[in-house]
């Protein structure tokens, strides 16, 4: 049954979006009027005003809108498997995994495989190894949070040893990717991202009354007809492929996996896993933090990682903290 | 809606474990049709994973277990969940989940990929929601509730799954008296309508007055299995139990009804 609240907070973060896209394809070291920008958007403005938007801004607009989306999506995927809110593919170690792998590449550490395949063989690759380490419980309960941290944390010096290893200039092209930025993404891995959620997202759509079920016990959801192992391994597999080829377009970008399906959860009808909400929210969240960090100290840039950081921290801290008042509606 | 269609569930020499610990071996048991079976034994005994068993929650190390003659592990999960719902002991829901959000879960079985909320899923709904007699309740969420009336919503759900076959772990766990005969009640006249009904059940007492057949298990094997009035004796009380008493007719009901329960003379010196 579609549903009256979460059609009208879908219809709400969409127009949350679109404001932020086209605010962000007006602002910058050139503003251009709302309404030229959106005509530039259909090819009636001038020259000028169309080279900056569709040539300079609209990539980098539409890279951020991907990864945010790909990122939530990923987040609220694993949230649900695991049932925990935390668990994040950013915190159980996942990004920090691709990021090595896809420093390695940029580096060019022996290795001159594409970013998005050496990201997605990171995410992979951690994603296996903490699935093993958690044993017979598979992603549920905090063995897999924790073995995740624990892969997280050695990826994170892997990478760090190498980007102290290799000379200065090659360090300074791969830094961006260890703090999250749009800055250095190239314009491959963003159509390989805008596949990968099309392909994800139209799968996640077949195994979505089993995601919902995962909202109760193994037992429920098994008895409501859900095939758990099914719903299980294609999730995990499509959260991995989307941080994957995320993490290769803008880096390790923290807590917008976390924040995005926390506030879809919130203001959508409880019952339901909110993948659509979840998807604009992380898009909106991006695109509106890497204008942020573009404009605030203008013409110095601020990765849009720390920026979500900094504006994500409280947020998070106020979620997690307020009481809770779903039982009053 | 009165005609519910029918469905067998039996084990054939099931064997249960946790890891490598062996918690109910070679067990073979069938339901009978239309009847509510209480499945009974002092704790630790295996009963919940039998019932976790019959119910393909928990997979047999070895045996079987047919649903209409057929493994019901080879089939596909949806089409066993039209046909035996269950009510498990965790009820964790998400929160802020209503009454109705939960009760229109129990027809997911019955809902195809895309397929939207049908005639017939409305038709199942308001009758679980009178069958359990949640129609105060359907705008409520789950945790504003009390445990007699939460349970009541979980019954619903498991209703309005309009399954031949319904298995309940410990439906009455946590009730107080009124809301046990409530919830009793209700499952006998679901047995009534034609549901073949499985449960476990921890108070002896109830089992005999509510159930029509009783298993009765220790150490993960079954002991008797009959009638209560043809099974329940002070002996059986004994081997299960280890405390002794005396069995007398309920005036009422003709249930067997255990008096002058207490613990053993030589364990009691001890």
């Amino acid at each position: 049954m579609p549903d009256k609240r979460t059609t009208i907070a879908n219809s709400i973060l969409l127009a949350l979006m679109l404001v932020a896209v086209i605010t962000s394809l007006s602002m910058g070291t050139v503003r251009i009027d709302p309404m030229d920008t959106l005509r530039a958007l259909v090819g009636s403005a001038d020259p000028m005003t169309t080279f900056v938007v569709n040539e300079l801004r609209l990539n980098r607009v539409t890279a951020g809108l991907l990864a945010g989306a790909a990122l939530a999506l990923a987040g609220c995927l694993m949230q649900t498997l695991a049932r925990n809110r935390l668990a994040t593919p950013g915190i159980i170690g996942i990004d920090n995994a691709a990021t090595a792998f896809a420093v390695a590449s940029v580096v060019g550490i022996g290795v001159s495989v594409a970013p998005p395949v050496m990201a997605l063989a990171g995410a992979a690759a951690a994603t296996a190894i903490a699935f093993g380490l958690a044993g017979a419980n598979g992603t549920r309960g905090y063995r897999f949070i924790v073995a995740g941290i624990g892969i997280g944390a050695i990826a994170g010096a892997v990478t760090q040893v190498m980007l102290s290893r290799v000379a200065i200039d090659a360090a300074n092209a791969a830094y961006p990717w260890t703090v999250g930025s749009l800055n250095a993404r190239s314009g491959n891995s963003v159509l390989v991202l805008a596949c990968g959620l099309a392909a994800g997202y139209g799968l996640l759509m077949l195994i979505s009354r089993g995601l919902n079920t995962l909202q109760f016990s193994d037992a429920v959801a098994v008895a409501l007809g859900t095939h758990l192992k099914r719903v299980r391994i294609l999730g995990l597999a499509i959260s991995v492929l989307l941080t994957g080829f995320a993490v290769s377009v803008c880096g390790p970008v923290g807590l917008i996996a976390l924040l995005a399906p926390e506030l879809a959860r919130t203001i959508c009808k409880p019952g339901k896993v909110p993948l659509l909400a979840s998807a604009l929210a992380g898009a909106t969240f991006m695109v509106v933090a890497d204008l942020l960090g573009r404009t605030l100290f203008s013409p110095l840039e601020i990765p849009v990682g720390i920026i979500t950081a900094i504006v994500g921290s409280p947020y998070l801290l106020w979620i997690l903290l307020k009481p809770s008042q779903r039982s009053l509606t | 809606m009165s005609t519910i269609q029918r469905a067998t569930l039996a084990a054939e020499a099931i064997t249960l474990a946790h890891r490598n610990f062996t918690v109910a071996d070679n067990l073979s048991v069938a339901l009978p049709a239309a009847k509510v079976t209480a499945i009974v034994g002092p704790n630790g005994c295996g009963k919940s994973t039998l019932l976790n068993g019959l119910a393909r929650i928990h997979t047999p190390a070895r045996g079987t277990v047919l649903l209409d003659g057929k493994d019901i592990h080879r089939l596909p999960s949806r089409e066993v969940a039209r046909k035996l719902a269950l009510l498990p002991q965790d009820n964790t829901a998400p929160e802020g989940l209503t009454v109705a959000d939960l009760i229109r879960f129990g027809r997911q079985p019955h809902q195809g990929w895309m397929k939207q909320w049908s005639k017939d899923d409305q038709q199942a709904f308001d009758h679980a929601v009178t069958a359990a007699d949640v129609a105060s309740l359907v705008n409520r969420a789950l945790d504003t509730l009390s445990g007699g009336q939460r349970q009541r919503a979980w019954i619903a759900m498991a209703v309005a799954q309009q399954t031949p076959l319904l298995l309940l772990d410990e439906p009455t766990s946590a009730l107080d008296l009124g809301h046990q005969i409530e919830v009793f009640e209700l499952i006998r006249s679901l047995s009534h309508q034609g549901k073949t009904i499985a449960m476990v059940v921890h108070d002896l007492a109830s089992a005999c007055r509510y159930a029509d057949h009783m298993v009765a298990m220790k150490g993960g094997k079954i002991i008797r299995e009959g009638a209560p009035a043809d099974i329940v004796s002070p002996e059986l009380v004994q081997e299960l139990y280890e405390v002794s008493c005396e069995l007398i007719e309920d005036p009422a009901t003709g249930a067997p009804l255990l008096v002058n329960v207490r613990r053993n003379a030589h364990s009691g010196a001890a």
